[in-house]
């Protein structure tokens, strides 16, 4: 064989493996989401989104979940976007040398901190200090998880403007927050949505930080001082129980939150797309 | 090019010659329309440079806001390490360093130890990742390189879907689609496959439960898959062109110019993602809870039940009542937690910024 | 829209009539004695110049031989850069525009700048335009309608987008974005347009246009134009400055320059010796 050909069938044969580990990543996964609509399918009905959590063998559904998720998702993402959007821009445009770094730094170990801690944190912050587990330190945790993707993404977008826009807009006299505000988050709107977009659908579906924060509750109860249920926690309740019928209940509202942050990732791609342009 | 057959000027000044030499090439009608607005040019006014522009009072405060919430991001992060250490400590008085190394893991003679959870973390981390980085790096290839121009998009689209895919879900299909295949055919595969060589057959003896470190390992491998792949189909897919024709241009094979020239140009950043899918997989909780067994002890076959520090923290923390040792000790296994992602992600980053200056 | 049409205007063969010969008019910019750092690297070594008013003047010059330095000079821009400074004197009108008590703002409006590759904001074509106007003065929606047509015009960009005002800008060719940027900048009304390479990003027809807009505009405004491309400082400017690694080497009507250089290396340049 000469060397060409030794060459040519490596080619070959690293191509072969990585299509065959492509194709096998695509059947595991199209499992995974079968699996969840499948089982999910067979336990849907109306109930789930109308009746709220019951003891077993009352029926029941899971609305005061989906609502009490809606709820925290909501009041965290309402308290971290303004600050992750300014901290965002702070880096981008503003912050040098230590302190920058410092910042970008501790927003990359925020942004990869295991979830679970900042349940824990926040119980020790809001629950053991206000005597209580309670839906407003629920959505306290889910602010920690929402504002470093925005922070992130916010300097990552606003990175991605080119210089010369920004010496543009400088070059007709703006002042920086003109520029800021006017330009350059114009400019880098998509991506920043599109982030904050990521960071809901990310918040949306997270257990962890809940199960110490907010707890779970099994009534009608919105009051932020009180424990809130939430769909996540709720199904990790009950896919874990030894009732048919909650585990039925668990499937049901495991396809929820997957059609829910699904349906997320794929706004923040399609809609928020630039018009008549392909997105890349 | 786009042709117009009348171009009409407005303003005080008519057509240049340049504009009529132009009509003339073109045939087109140059007409010119006088406005009534008289717009002077701006050399007309004399304006003082202290008066011409304007002082933008929003200034100041937009820029105290923007450092404001900067400095929040440090506070946040110390606080929380704050608490946790602070959560912790009393577990460090009373057990002192011990608490890192024994497996005593007791609620009745309330003796805490870490060991059984810091090794049921690293090991199920470590499968996962000796799993998950050549099948991402493999398929990032593929997605890259070798799929057809119109599989690209829908595939690599859909595993970022598949990234986002809350880990509950990953934990839920692992409990119950995973655990009965492993336990009914996988593990005892394995097992036949590899239990007679000496050494590598402890890895795989014991009972084929099902659960245990080994399909945790798996699960946290599919999970981190799909977050590693699009990262990476991201760094390879911001290789200028122009770098990796150059290589074509020398005669280079497809996987020789992902060798040579696309995976050594993203280098550092392919560095970062696969830490980054470590750190996501040490700190993991559903999926691993889910799958993992629940039990405190160390054994090597990776077929035996153990537990991470994450599945630890939820499932102890409701028999934890406020004020308990109990709770103290899952505190400072939360603070080990974040001690080793911390530590990854430094190490990430050290790497990422030596391999910059190389 | 209510048009008064006229036949082909007498007047611009008037005013180029009362233009006169270069040279002749005021000096609108003048610059003395300066020096630009780069940290600590020095990139501009004395510059002594003086920018005729309502004259085109070019900077010609290898890459890096501090042409587009100076350019960023006269409209501060490097200001936004940490490490960057200028020493030594730039009077724009008398006035010296280096000076701390002059606001890098006020100065911009009246040095404008049109940058290498186009610029559009993420904004329809009009809100690019008002942008700019909006910055510093409080105008009218009529006032801003004139204002708007009037420097699309200037542009020579009115009659192909007239009927699209509310579209993207994005949308534009590259050659219609160019020249919306140059009506963004002529829309503030400054004295002074600023362009960094105008048509390097260009095919020859944009390219064309812009050169023919750019002798259309020297009537009314003081036009710097920083370019890579011989021919085209030679087309369309009236004084020539040539540069080599940070110092003016020689500057002067653009004739004498091209036809009879004074100094070696102009001549080494200009017949594409080097660079």
């Amino acid at each position: 064989m000469t060397q060409l050909e030794r060459r040519l069938l490596a080619d070959r044969v690293w191509k072969i493996v990585a299509s065959t580990l492509a194709g096998l990543a695509i059947l595991l996964l199209a499992w995974i989401l079968w699996t969840v609509v499948w089982r999910g399918a067979t336990a849907l009905s109306l109930t789930v989104f109308t009746a709220p959590t019951m003891p077993p063998g009352r029926g029941g559904g899971l609305a005061n979940t989906i609502v009490g998720s809606l709820v925290q998702v909501t009041i965290g993402l309402v308290i971290a976007a303004p600050i992750g959007l300014l901290a965002g821009t702070w880096l981008a445009e503003v912050g040098r040398g230590r302190l920058a770094d410092a910042v970008r730094f501790v927003n990359d170990v925020l942004l990869s901190a295991p979830s679970i801690l900042i349940g824990l944190f926040v119980y020790e912050l809001l629950v053991r200090p206000f005597g209580g587990f309670s839906g407003f330190a629920g959505s306290a945790a889910l602010a920690v998880l929402i504002l470093p993707v925005v922070v992130r993404a916010t300097e990552d977008m606003m990175r991605l403007v080119p210089g010369s826009l920004r010496e543009a807009a400088f070059a007709l006299g703006a002042s920086r927050r003109e520029v800021v505000t006017q330009v350059l988050w114009r400019a880098a709107r998509t991506g920043i949505v599109t982030g904050v977009l990521l960071a809901i659908a990310r918040a949306a579906g997270e257990t962890a930080p809940l199960l110490f924060t907010s707890l779970g509750n099994l009534g009608w109860s919105f009051a932020l001082t009180k424990p809130m249920a939430s769909l996540p926690v709720t199904i990790y309740q009950y896919a874990g129980s030894p009732f048919d019928e909650w585990v039925a209940l668990a499937w049901a509202g495991a396809l929820v939150i997957t059609v829910g942050v699904l349906a997320l990732n794929i706004l923040s791609r399609v809609v928020l797309a630039p018009r008549g342009k392909a997105s890349r | 090019m786009i042709r117009t057959d009348v171009v009409i000027l407005r303003g005080a000044n008519g057509p240049t010659e340049d504009d009529a030499r132009w009509s003339h090439d073109w045939g087109t009608t140059i007409v010119t329309v006088e406005t009534s607005a008289a717009l002077p040019p701006g050399h007309l006014a004399a304006r003082p440079l202290a008066t011409a522009g304007h002082a933008d009072r929003a200034e100041a405060p937009f820029r105290i806001a923007l450092t404001a919430a900067a400095v929040l991001v440090l506070v946040l992060l110390g606080a929380i390490v704050v608490l946790l250490f602070n959560g912790g400590f009393p577990v460090l008085v009373r057990f002192g360093l011990s608490f890192f190394v024994s497996t005593d893991w007791n609620p009745v003679t309330e003796n805490y130890g870490a060991a059984v959870m810091l090794y049921g973390t690293l090991v199920t981390s470590a499968l996962a990742l000796l799993i998950a980085f050549p099948t991402s790096l493999g398929i990032a290839l593929f997605l890259t390189e070798v799929a057809p121009e119109q599989l690209r998009r829908p595939i690599g689209t859909a595993i970022q879907l598949l990234a986002a895919v809350p880990s509950i879900i990953y934990g839920m299909w692992g409990f119950f689609v995973v655990v009965p295949l492993m336990s009914a055919h996988v593990q005892p595969l394995l097992k036949a496959v590899f239990g007679p060589i000496p050494l590598i057959g402890a890895l795989f003896s014991g009972a084929p439960a099902g659960t245990g470190i080994l399909t945790a390992g798996l699960i946290l491998a599919l999970m981190i898959m799909p977050f590693i792949t699009a990262m990476f189909v991201e760094i390879f897919s911001s290789v200028p062109p122009v770098l990796k024709e150059a290589a074509y241009g020398v005669g280079a094979t497809t996987t020789e110019v992902f060798r040579a020239v696309t995976v050594p140009y993203g280098r550092s950043a392919l560095v970062g993602a696969v830490m980054l899918g470590l750190g996501r997989a040490l700190g993991e909780t559903m999926a691993v809870t889910f799958v993992i067994g629940n039990a405190n002890r160390i054994a090597a076959s990776l077929y035996s039940p153990g537990a991470s520090i994450a599945s630890t923290i939820a499932n102890e923390f409701p028999e934890a009542g406020p004020g308990s040792i109990k709770l103290n000790a899952l505190l400072e296994l939360g603070f080990s937690l974040f001690v080793i992602s911390f530590l990854v992600l430094a190490l990430a980053r050290f790497l990422v910024r030596n391999r910059l200056e190389a | 829209m209510n048009i008064e049409l006229s036949e082909m205007s007498e007047q611009f063969r008037q005013r180029r009539a009362d233009l006169g010969d270069p040279g002749e008019t005021k000096t609108k910019i003048s610059i003395a004695g300066l020096d630009f750092f780069y940290g600590d690297v020095k990139a501009l070594h004395g510059i002594d110049m003086k920018i005729s008013e309502r004259r085109v003047t070019a900077m010609i010059g290898p890459s890096g031989c501090g042409k587009s330095t100076l350019l960023r000079v006269l409209n501060r821009m490097y200001d936004l850069y940490p490490g960057q400074k200028a020493v030594g004197r730039v009077e724009l009108d008398g006035e010296d525009i280096l000076s701390p008590d002059v606001p890098a703002a006020a100065l911009r409006r009246r040095v404008g700048m049109v940058f290498q590759k186009p610029t559009p904001f993420p904004m329809s074509i009009r809100d690019n335009i008002a942008y700019g106007i909006r910055l510093g003065e409080k105008v009218s929606k009529s006032e801003l309608d004139d204002r708007i047509e009037w420097s699309l015009s200037k542009a020579a960009l009115w009659n192909e987008v007239k009927d699209r005002l509310h579209t993207s800008a994005t949308g534009l060719s590259g050659g219609q974005q160019q020249r919306l940027c140059i009506a963004r900048t002529v829309a503030v009304k400054p004295d002074v347009v600023l362009l960094d390479e105008p048509t390097s990003a260009l095919d020859p027809i944009s390219t064309a246009r812009i050169e023919e807009l750019i002798d259309e505009l020297k009537s009314e405004f003081t036009i710097v134009i920083v370019t890579h491309n011989m021919q085209q400082a030679a087309r369309c400017s009236d004084m020539t400055g040539f540069f080599l690694l940070g110092k003016l080497i020689e500057f002067g009507e653009t004739a004498g320059i091209f036809t009879n250089p004074k100094d070696e290396r102009t001549q080494d340049y200009i017949t594409g010796r080097f660079g």
